[in-house]
């Protein structure tokens, strides 16, 4: 199900995780001008694509003429790991209607899957509270792209506030709950050694599938074991 | 091909791309039958992303960010309140840098 009282719900959970996004937005559109991209380009391709990974590895190909394949192939590579989260939420969002289905699908990402990770831990099955999410980091995300394309200028240094470790440490806050299940520790731990073991050997981003998947297999298999 | 189209044409591809990693998860799952063991597989799959996003940025990262998410988790354990937890380990980082430049 998808309600407007989620939606609500949602944007007040992510308000704050938002704001904590604004200087990576405004860093995304400073170096974008620097790339050589107008500002119409930077505002809707953070609107459009929004995912800012992807968007800052684009513009390490920005350059004439655009190599459209690799382009096509990093933003992929980057951005393969929303496959595993969709795949997570496939029974809320088998469940809505199309439209419905493919407006959540476009404002998922990171930081509001997890929190969707959270409110479903507390027995939540309202995914307005992802697209509320994904609405708010998305309004912020824009705003803060274009105020960094319209100021320019040097990059500023995230690290000297530590709001380069923000979104890390939301995301410590959102597995504290399952790592509190016993049952969890095998496959959080099976995933957290893939994706260090496989860092260097796959393309930039492919460590978090393979570590996502040996953790859910590795979660079936001891289910098995457990029930046998 | 005119240079002015090409970027659009850039941008429209990487949305294109990036709305189908999106939307595809869903699509594969339901035509997966939903057993017990996948059940099983996507609850864990659940935690072990974001713990996989997590393994994958320390290993990449210094003493500073470990220590740091270090002391968010225990915030998080000690007061279950995600946004001061957040910010515990922004302070510790934010120290870290300006007592060691």
């Amino acid at each position: 199900m998808l309600t407007f009282d989620g939606f609500k719900a949602g944007m007040r959970r992510m308000a704050g995780v938002a704001l904590f996004g604004v200087p990576f937005g405004i860093a995304f559109g400073a170096a974008a001008v620097e790339a050589g991209m107008s500002m119409a380009e930077i505002v809707a391709m953070s609107a459009l694509v929004y995912a800012g990974a992807a968007q800052f590895a684009m513009l390490q190909l920005w350059h004439t003429p655009l190599p459209l394949l690799s382009i096509a192939f990093v933003v992929l590579a980057v951005n393969a790991r929303h496959l595993i989260f969709g795949a997570a939420l496939a029974p809320l969002l088998n469940a809505l209607p199309r439209r419905q289905r493919l407006l959540s699908a476009y404002l998922l990402s990171d930081a509001n899957f997890a929190d969707m990770q959270a409110a479903r831990q507390s027995g939540s099955k309202d995914l307005g509270i992802l697209v509320g999410g994904g609405f708010v980091m998305w309004l912020s995300w824009n705003a803060a792209a274009a105020l960094g394309a319209f100021i320019g200028g040097t990059e500023k240094d995230l690290s000297r506030f530590g709001i380069d470790v923000a979104m890390a440490a939301f995301f410590v806050t959102v597995i504290a709950a399952p790592a509190r299940r016993v049952s969890n520790l095998l496959p959080m731990g099976v995933a957290a050694l893939v994706s260090v073991a496989t860092l260097s050997l796959l393309p930039h981003g492919w460590n978090i599938i393979a570590g996502a998947l040996a953790g859910g297999i590795s979660g079936a298999i001891a289910g098995v074991i457990r029930e046998r | 091909m005119s240079a002015d189209i090409a970027p659009w044409i850039a941008i429209a591809v990487a949305a294109a791309v990036t709305f189908g990693t999106r939307t595809l998860g869903p699509v594969i799952m339901a035509r997966v039958p939903a057993t017990r063991r996948v059940q099983q597989f996507l609850d864990s799959l659940s935690a072990s992303v974001i713990v996989a996003i997590v393994a994958g940025y320390l290993a990449r990262g210094t003493l500073r960010e470990a220590v740091a998410l270090a002391a968010g988790a225990l915030a998080m354990m000690l007061l279950q309140k995600p946004l001061l937890s957040m910010v515990v380990a922004m302070v510790v980082a934010a120290v870290w840098t300006m007592a060691r430049p």
